[in-house]
């Protein structure tokens, strides 16, 4: 048991920071496309793309950064109380309300994935059972949803990313929780 | 269950998870999903969390946000910001709590180039606080000081505050911008004038800096000036494009961190620690604050969808039959009081809809509100048991400064900020004066 | 037997809602009593537009009111809500084309097929461009950021138009904050009582479509649901509000021009203009290739403007 919740702590944080380590230049993607948003602007021809390019490369920073800026503590919390107590009594408490975070976060993925299998064409209620469907073949995409603009991209790519960026952060959150019922069988991590 | 116990109920279920020390977006999500599971079940409950994040990602001034926060590190990861402090500090340190003073302008500046509160947070506490405290200032009152100083980052411009608050209220940015300036310097002014006046009474406070440190030639004290030069040219660099319509407001944010970036490069600053530093942590606090606006949207929405507004109005209005100026009044104070517990984004996001319809129809001008809002805010921040300070101190202060040192070092800047924000409401003409000045306002 | 609540979501925000839809929403609440209540929620309140129609299907908003347009609906009738390029001059041909020449048959089908009822079509304002800088020949267009419709926006790209798509809400501080530079999305009377007309300056007379076609949309169960005295009610309720639009619209359009000073009057001299009407041809017939549906639909435009033009004045005056 003890050895699988290891595995899993070690597997999970390392691949969130893999990801975040790479997400954290995406500030320079951002910056990128902004600043070529009014160079075009002012010199040549605006373009169609850069606001909404510039929300997808938001959304992917921030959504999949998610997990890493957990690692790095970066969360604010309401210390005045949690603050003062013993890391025994933090890690009993977090344990209870981590529940609640991984709790919103589930809610949080459904959505996703609903609106996920929507944009890739299914309109039934059960998305999940769609995306196995697409894997064996017993479901195929529909009409895939565009963004209502002049440009009108696919909708599917950021909400994929934003499926897994959810997910990773429901991971993580696991991954605190069992570090902290470590942390309460005496274990130091 | 009425609407108005079920929002009441929300609040408090959020407080109290908001006490256990959970991550802020952690608490404000749960109770956002679990209240629309419960009002609307399997018609919509589950899907309320992510339509939040697909608002979030049309709301386009947030992309403002990481733009300044990455500003904010670079000038104090790269010490750009240590020129201005030897600058402040040879020529205020033969006053009385020259140094305190000097770190205020100090934050004056820092400011001007950031529109959120961190960057000034960071600088104070990693240039000025180990400094102040090497020369004997009080513990109390420098922490204070820094504190309320970096508060004024989202008074004076840019400003990521005004920014969303421009959007809720729907009110021209370049004004609102523009009406902080002046109560922004009348606040550090007020400041300054707390730590002259305190020190006066009590020198040991602040003392003068030894002559050694101070007899710096003529030449090069003036030499020191210059420094003063950089966060000029990185002002002008975002507003002058901006306010002349030839960048957007997200453009001329992208173009000040390009600037800071430049400017740190070009000081020969930008070492790879440097760059590391800078480039993490951004990603650290825009993530913080991203995924607090998300779960506070969903929050929003929910409460929304009960009629929150309507509740409130009727209750301001018809149930207490107040005069406008009274609800003002109550609204300010109920707004400091939520603050205290309340993460300021998530304050702006979901009391600020509550609230603002309201002051807009009772005839009060949207622009000054805007900086009283702001002032609450900041207040906000400063007050615990919540406040970002809070928890920046905690983890960038000395030892030697404790948990209840931070709580009672703002009490007398918090003070003088009421003060500052009762003159704003008695003459609006503070905030009001200088956008409709450069604007020619009717 | 208890009380039914739906929730019901409009494009717009509340100033606009006053008129587009609150009224409506009044009656209908007032006449249904203690039967069934219409909850009304403005742009973006619930659910963020791009995400209106998943939310109808699913239930977390029982009615809609918008255009297949902006909500991005999955059917082969999108490209005709909002602005279709000059597919009527006026805003009685909107539910002329739905309840005489079949439009109403084709919407219902389409709908039908994503779970989603069809209740009422009908029109809105005319197209037209409100900037921050005059227009007053082609070459203004170029370049200039406008808030529009998708489909339109997609039209008028080939003028050099960079259409950008933003939460209503944010529309007259994006003007401010210089996101855009101008608004093509409504006639003058909206640009009035919104507040645009506050924040552009000039006003081309010229418009891209004579009137907006939008429709009410319900979760196809709920519908179901519902008794047929309060369906009916509903229709009534739905009707009467396309009504109200007709004269609030055609009468603020004309005094707004003669009274208004918000905003200065420009042209596009008619000979230019035409060039934007023959490139509405060509993209008829580009849409018209894209499905057997909306070739079925291109026609009836076709055949409609083409009777219309055949009747002579009052209908049309010279060409279409
Ligand atoms: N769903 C929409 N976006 N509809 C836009 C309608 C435009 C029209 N000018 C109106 O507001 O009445
Ligand atoms: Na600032
Ligand atoms: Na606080």
């Amino acid at each position: 048991m003890r050895k699988y919740a290891y595995g899993f702590i070690r597997g999970v944080d390392a691949v969130n920071h893999r990801i975040g380590r790479i997400v954290m230049y995406g500030i320079f993607v951002l910056m990128g496309i902004l600043i070529w948003s009014s160079v075009s602007k002012t010199f040549f021809m605006p373009s169609l793309w850069t606001l909404e390019m510039a929300q997808f490369a938001m959304v992917t920073y921030y959504i999949l950064g998610g997990p890493y800026s957990i690692q790095l503590g970066s969360n604010v919390r309401m210390d005045l109380l949690y603050g003062e107590w013993s890391l025994r009594k933090k890690a009993w408490v977090d344990l209870i309300t981590v529940l609640f975070l991984i709790f919103y976060l589930g809610v949080l993925l459904y959505g996703a994935v609903g609106s996920t299998a929507y944009s890739l064409g299914y309109y039934g209620s059960e998305p999940f059972s769609f995306f196995g469907g697409l894997i064996t073949g017993a479901e195929s995409v529909g009409r895939m949803e565009t963004s209502p603009t002049a440009w009108r991209p696919w909708l599917w790519p950021i909400k994929s990313v934003m499926i897994l960026g959810i997910f990773l952060m429901l991971m993580q959150c696991i991954s605190e929780l069992l570090k902290d019922v470590l942390r309460l069988k005496g274990e130091t991590i | 269950m009425s609407y108005d116990l079920i929002a009441t109920l929300m609040f408090a279920t959020m407080m109290l998870m908001l006490l256990t020390g959970q991550r802020v977006f952690g608490a404000i999500g749960f109770v956002a999903v679990i209240a629309a599971l419960f009002l609307w079940g399997d018609r919509g409950g589950y899907d309320l969390g992510f339509s939040a994040a697909m608002k979030l990602m049309k709301w386009y001034p947030l992309l403002t946000l990481p733009m300044f926060i990455f500003m904010g590190y670079v000038l104090s990861e790269s010490k750009i910001a240590d020129d201005l402090y030897k600058m402040f500090h040879v020529w205020m340190g033969g006053l009385r709590g020259g140094l305190a003073i000097g770190t205020i302008g100090l934050m004056v500046l820092i400011s001007a180039m950031n529109g959120l509160s961190v960057a000034g947070m960071a600088i104070g506490s990693t240039i000025a606080l180990p400094e102040l405290l090497k020369r004997g200032y009080d513990k109390r009152m420098v922490t204070g000081v820094i504190q309320a100083g970096s508060s004024l980052g989202i008074l004076v411009p840019p400003s990521v505050v005004l920014v969303l608050y421009a959007m809720i209220a729907r009110q021209p940015v370049g004004q609102l911008w523009l009406a902080g300036v002046v109560p922004g310097l009348m606040m550090a002014a007020m400041f300054i004038a707390y730590i002259v006046i305190r020190c006066w009474i009590n020198p040991v406070l602040g003392p003068v800096l030894p002559a050694e440190e101070r007899n710096i030639p003529r030449a090069e004290k003036l030499r020191l000036l210059r420094a003063g030069i950089l966060p000029l040219v990185i002002f002008a660099t975002m507003m002058v494009p901006f306010v002349n319509g030839w960048t957007s407001l997200v453009e001329s944010s992208a173009i000040g961190a390009l600037a800071a970036f430049l400017a740190a490069v070009l000081k020969g600053r930008m070492t790879k620690e440097v760059f590391e530093n800078s480039v993490r942590n951004t990603l650290g606090i825009t993530c913080m604050f991203m995924w607090i606006i998300l779960a506070a949207l969903a929050f929003g929405a929910v409460f929304d969808g009960l009629g929150a507004v309507k509740a409130i109005e009727g209750l301001f209005t018809d149930r207490l039959n107040l005069s406008p100026w009274m609800i003002l009044i109550l609204m300010q104070l109920s707004f400091i009081l939520m603050g205290t517990f309340l993460d300021d984004t998530a304050m702006l996001v979901i009391v600020a809809p509550l609230y603002v319809p309201l002051v807009g129809e009772l005839g009060f001008d949207l622009i000054w509100y805007g900086i009283l809002y702001t002032i609450t805010t900041q207040i906000a921040y400063m007050t615990p048991p919540f406040g970002y300070n809070l928890f920046l101190m905690r983890a960038m202060a000395p030892p030697e400064i404790t948990l209840r040192d931070i709580y009672a070092s703002i009490t007398p800047f918090v003070a003088v900020m009421v003060l500052a924000l009762v003159l704003v409401m008695m003459f609006p003409g503070i905030a009001t004066w200088l956008p409709e000045y450069v604007y020619n306002k009717p | 037997q208890s009380k039914i609540t739906w929730r019901l979501q409009t494009y717009a925000g509340a100033a606009l809602a006053e008129h587009v839809i609150k009224p409506a929403i009044d009656s209908f609440n007032m006449i249904a009593g203690d039967e069934m209540q219409i909850e009304l929620y403005y742009a973006d309140q619930l659910v963020p537009t791009g995400e209106l129609f998943q939310a109808m299907q699913r239930g977390t908003i029982d009615a809609v009111q918008s255009d297949d347009d902006s909500m991005a609906s999955p059917t082969d009738v999108t490209v005709f809500g909002g602005y279709f390029p000059f597919a009527s001059r006026y805003s009685l041909d909107v539910p002329v084309l739905f309840n005489q020449y079949g439009l109403n048959e084709i919407w219902d089908e389409e709908y039908s097929k994503v779970g989603v009822k069809h209740i009422s079509a009908g029109a809105w304002d005319p197209c037209h461009f409100a900037t921050k800088e005059p227009i007053r020949s082609l070459a203004d267009l170029k370049g200039k950021r406008v808030f529009t419709f998708p489909t339109a926006g997609r039209f008028m790209a080939q003028f050099g138009v960079i259409p950008v798509n933003l939460p209503w809400e944010d529309i007259e501080v994006a003007v401010q904050t210089g996101e855009l530079d101008g608004i093509a999305w409504s006639g003058i009377t909206e640009d009035y009582t919104v507040g645009w007309a506050d924040v552009t300056n000039y006003f081309l007379t010229n418009n891209i479509s004579g009137a907006w076609a939008g429709s009410f949309f319900a979760n196809m169960e709920r519908w179901d649901e519902l008794s047929p005295r309060l369906q009916e009610l509903l229709k009534v309720c739905m009707d009467q509000s396309h009504y109200y639009r007709q004269w609030w619209y055609w009468g603020g359009e004309a005094s707004l021009r003669v009274d208004g000073t918000k905003m200065e009057l420009t042209s596009i001299p008619d000979e230019e203009w035409q060039t934007v009407e023959d490139a509405a041809v060509k993209f008829w017939d580009e849409i018209a290739a894209e499905s057997p549906t909306k070739a079925k639909v291109v026609e009836i435009l076709k055949k409609y403007n083409a009777d219309m033009v055949k009747a002579g004045r009052p209908y049309r005056y010279g060409k279409a």
